[in-house]
This record gives structure tokens, C-alpha cells and sequence, in this order.
């Protein structure tokens, strides 16, 4: 495909602005993840249409967002079923099967682990230190001969 | 958090179609009441969250109009309309009146390029055509 052809059809302008068919839409969105050019192409027109938006904005007035809030609260609380939730006071559990062979834990074990590996070596370390010492004075006992005391009894 | 951030915004691109404050403002009501159980789509989406709310809103825009019969009554709304801040039509200033004609019918009254085709009486290639030239003339003077 000519990707350049293609970008100088508009496509990536009539997608941002909604003017796309569902067809051409199909096919930006196929054809999206395999030509940076177009990723960059449609990052780059959606921040200058920002931009312009943002030199543009009108403030609503005032009443507007306390409408959305008041029209907000009274959506009905939607839980998803995926999620499990709680009916009529009711805990609802959902089966779930696990796949993963990973486990998602605390930040603080990683933290935990350094440390408790890092007091190990020490101690590892000690043990040979003083193990090689008790060997050098077991050593240094049998070479030395018996005290005249010793002797003596 | 998004009211904060894109309302007065969105608010702008609802006065392209509806130039009435007042209808405007129950519009942006609508728009966002709709549109922020759907918000999870936006991020999920290949568009930024802007162009997700221009597009999305856009179709609410344009079903409200039709539902009132206003599919063409909107008005001769070109440059800045009445009671309108600067609209997207502004960067088609230089444009020949039957581009910005185009991108009219297009963008504001949801046409499709075919009905335009059969309404002046050319071919889809010629509407086509006019529409890659609006949007170049866009991309270029937006930036």
C-alpha cells in the first residue's frame, strides 16, 4: 500500500473529525497499528485540533455542570458481573478460573527480599569467617605442646 | 475531572451545530450524561480522548438535530455563526465557497458524500475531491 497516497486522501483528517464512513473506518483502524506514519500522522493533526479547541473554548454556563452531576446521580449503579458485587445485600461471587503462572504481589516484598538476601550473604560470609578461624585454632591447639602444668597432673 | 477539562471545549464545538446558548448548554447536559459511562471507550480507543468526545458527540449533535427536523435548518452557519465562537469553518475562510459548501453539508448536517454527489449533480470523485482539498486546507492552517 502507498501509505503516502493514502494520507493525502484526508483519511486521517475525515477519522479525527468523525467524517469517516464505517467501511473507511475499518480500514484506518486495521491499517493503524502496522504504519507509524499514521499513528504519528493522526497524533499530530488530534494535538493541533486540541490546541486549536483550547484557543477557542467557550465557558459553559454555570448551571451546566451541576446538571451533568444532578443527571449523573441518577444513573443507576451499574456493577459489572465480571467484577462480582453485592445484590440486595446479597455477596455474589463469580467463578473464576486462573491461567497465569505469575503472582501480583506488595511492593514491599520486593524491598523485603533485597534485604533478607543481602543479611543471608553476611551471614553466610560470618559463618565461613568463623568456621575458618575455629579451624585455624583446633589447628594451632594440636601443634602446641602441652603446658609444664598439663604435664605435670 | 473531564468537564474540567473539555467542557468549555466541547462546549465551543456544540455552537458550530446549535448556536442557541441555551439549547447548546441542554446539549453539553446530554453529551456528557451519555457519554461518561462510555468514558473507559474514549481511553480504550485509537483517537485521543478529545477527538473520541468530538466524534461521539457529533453523533448525539446531529441526532438531536434530525429529531427536531433541523437536518438542514441549522443555518447558512459559515465563519462564526451567531452566538458562535470561532468554528472549524474559520480555517476554510480561503476556501472556495463550494469547498466550504462541501464540508458544510458534510460535517455539520452529517451528509454522506453520495447525497451530496446527487444534490449538485456531479460525480462521488468530484465531491470526493473537494472534501481531500477542505481537509488539506484544515490540516494546513491548523498547523
Amino acid at each position: 500500500m502507498n501509505i503516502e497516497l493514502y494520507l493525502q486522501s484526508g483519511i486521517v483528517e475525515s477519522y479525527a473529525l468523525g467524517l469517516a464512513t464505517q467501511r473507511e473506518v475499518e480500514e484506518f483502524e486495521q491499517l493503524l497499528p502496522h504504519y507509524p506514519e499514521l499513528k504519528e500522522a493522526l497524533r499530530d493533526f488530534e494535538y493541533h485540533l486540541e490546541l486549536f479547541s483550547i484557543d477557542n473554548e467557550v465557558p459553559p454556563p454555570a448551571e451546566v455542570r451541576k446538571r451533568i452531576e444532578d443527571r449523573l446521580r441518577e444513573l443507576p449503579a451499574i456493577s459489572d458481573p465480571r467484577q462480582g458485587g453485592t445484590r440486595g445485600g446479597r455477596t455474589e461471587f463469580v467463578a473464576a478460573t486462573e491461567t497465569s503462572h505469575h503472582i501480583r504481589v506488595h511492593k514491599i516484598w520486593r524491598t523485603l527480599f533485597i534485604a533478607v538476601f543481602v543479611l543471608a550473604k553476611i551471614f553466610l560470609i560470618l559463618a565461613i569467617y568463623y568456621f575458618i578461624q575455629y579451624r585455624h585454632a583446633e589447628k594451632a591447639l594440636r601443634q602446641s605442646p602441652p603446658s609444664p602444668a598439663a604435664s605435670q597432673k | 475531572m473531564v468537564y474540567s477539562r473539555y467542557g468549555g471545549m466541547l462546549y465551543s464545538y456544540v455552537l458550530q451545530f446549535v448556536p442557541d446558548k441555551t439549547e447548546a448548554g441542554a446539549l453539553l447536559v446530554d453529551i456528557f450524561s451519555r457519554l461518561a459511562p462510555q468514558l473507559q471507550e474514549a481511553f480504550d480507543s485509537s483517537l485521543s480522548v478529545y477527538c473520541w468526545l468530538q466524534v461521539e458527540s457529533r453523533k448525539m449533535i446531529l441526532e438531536h438535530l434530525r429529531s427536531k427536523g433541523m437536518g438542514t435548518a441549522a443555518g447558512a452557519i459559515l465563519g462564526r455563526g451567531p452566538g458562535t465562537t470561532v468554528s472549524y469553518f474559520s480555517l476554510l475562510e480561503d476556501a472556495p465557497p463550494e469547498h466550504q459548501w462541501v464540508f458544510r453539508e458534510l460535517f455539520l448536517y452529517g451528509k454522506s458524500k453520495e447525497e451530496l454527489a446527487r444534490q449538485c449533480g456531479k460525480d462521488l470523485a468530484y465531491v470526493s475531491q473537494l472534501l481531500r482539498e477542505c481537509l488539506g486546507m484544515i490540516r494546513k492552517n491548523l498547523g
